[in-house]
């Protein structure tokens, strides 16, 4: 869907307001980029939105305190951006929405579930695909297997909702044959049961990782090794500890 | 950028001393950030907690984002805006992000009364009684019925321009501009001096 240029310049108050659909916040954010009266209004408007938020001002419980503090002594904080990296310096804004991170490529990653269960178009999820790789790179990954995946440049996006509610969505790198999953808004099971990850060829059924207890709304992400062309995505819920042979029905059965 | 006042009012200061409060976070201090969760948690958890209404779920989103001001201290740059907005940025699109998400919605629509458009009252509700809050109140009073609801319902409500379309009943087109619109009186009206 293409926009007549006054139809991008109105929702400057819109996007300050992060009250842009998936669909048009890409469109607009590239619109941004070459359109500084537009810019420089948005930046006011945020301004503005930001003098709204302080009217709902509201004491959060004491504890919260002790929590917070406790939490970013254990969390290690992202480097600065540098010039030697120009083309870093087009995603900034995107890294301000990145989630808390156990690692910043997690965390990428994450934030990519949840714009799939808005509903991303493809252009949209490529855009979100390159900004995370943009933020691979800057951002202290330590976690190569996650990494690989994620910056393969033949990486694409799947996503689809369970029967169970939530979303899985599936960053999957054909050429190195692994995937990386992610989840957002699945129910949380009880500590006898685990959602296990699958495999899914013509004949087999592999098992391929169990998701953490979801933190958040959302699971760790995990990487799957070993895919071959054909296979699909299976997730089941399995006794703790997961099985060897699915058990159950599946919640999610996506082709990849 | 920034079109420095004369005189500067009390959020410009306040925004100032922010700034030099996250360099200092940005290198790992940690006494800085105390000093910045004192001075923003409250803002923070006010306005996720306006988006989610859930308590314990705002408690928990407004964890996240206070994190997430300490570990991007650093990507904070002031060419680009105050540090008050970029803090408040990222907590409105973490509530939002989480609002837009399927179960969380669900869950929110069952909370929710039924009739989801706040009254003016309402904005003032769970706010300190300070002077900001009775200044943006006046301002949102001079705005014109649909503008007023256009952006409380997309800000405090977490809805997209297409929702709020729908629940005001409304062509996409005039929520769009009425947004826009109000928003822009509402930064006169405010003098926001960016």
């Amino acid at each position: 869907m293409r926009f007549q240029r006054h139809d991008l310049h109105t929702l400057t108050g819109s996007y300050a307001l992060d009250a842009l659909e998936v669909e048009e916040l890409g469109e607009f954010e590239r619109h941004l980029n070459h359109c500084p009266s537009c810019l420089a209004e948005v930046r006011g408007l945020r301004e503005t939105a930001a003098r709204l938020a302080l009217a709902t001002a509201e004491r959060p419980p004491a504890a919260m305190r002790g929590q917070v503090l406790a939490m970013a002594q254990q969390t290690r904080q992202l480097p600065p951006l540098t010039d030697e990296r120009p083309a870093r310096r087009a995603v900034s804004r995107r890294v301000r929405r990145v989630w808390i991170p156990r690692f910043s490529v997690a965390v990428a990653a994450l934030s990519v579930a949840a714009a799939v269960v808005f509903g991303v178009n493809q252009n949209s999820a490529q855009d979100q695909l390159n900004s995370i790789r943009s933020q691979l790179t800057s951002a202290e990954a330590h976690n190569h297997a996650l990494s690989a995946v994620l910056a393969a440049s033949d990486a694409r996006l799947v996503s689809s909702g369970t029967s169970h509610g939530g979303a899985v969505t599936a960053i999957v790198s054909p050429r190195e044959g692994k995937l990386v999953v992610v989840t957002s808004g699945l129910p949380a099971l009880p500590a006898s049961k685990v959602y296990e990850l699958w495999l899914l060829g013509p004949s087999v059924a592999k098992p391929s990782g169990l998701l953490s207890g979801p933190r958040n709304g959302r699971t760790d992400p995990v990487v799957a090794a070993g895919l071959a062309a054909g296979y699909k995505l299976g997730v089941t819920v399995e006794p703790a500890g997961g099985t060897l042979r699915p058990t159950t029905a599946p919640i999610v059965d996506m082709s990849l | 950028m920034r079109q420095p006042r004369l005189s500067p009012g009390p959020e410009e200061g306040r925004d100032q001393d922010l700034e030099g409060l996250l360099a200092r976070v940005a290198r790992g201090d940690h006494a800085a950030f105390e000093a910045v969760y004192d001075d923003l948690s409250a803002p923070v958890f006010g306005l996720v907690k306006k988006v989610l209404r859930d308590p314990a779920q705002s408690e928990e989103v407004a964890q996240e984002v206070l994190l997430e001001v300490w570990r991007a201290a650093s990507r904070f740059d002031a060419v680009k805006g105050g540090a008050m907005s970029w803090v408040m940025t990222i907590a409105h699109r973490r509530a939002v992000d989480r609002v837009r998400s399927e179960t969380s919605a669900a869950q929110r629509e069952q909370k929710v009364a039924p009739d989801p458009v706040s009254g003016p009252d309402d904005v003032a509700d769970a706010v300190e009684a300070n002077l900001e809050s009775q200044r943006v109140r006046r301002c949102l009073d001079g705005l014109t019925e649909v503008q007023r609801e256009s952006v409380k319902l997309a800000y405090y409500g977490g809805y997209s321009y297409p929702q709020v379309a729908k629940l005001l009943g409304v062509a996409l087109g005039t929520v769009k501009t009425r947004i826009r619109d109000g928003l822009i009186r509402v930064r006169d009206c405010m003098e926001v001096s960016w």
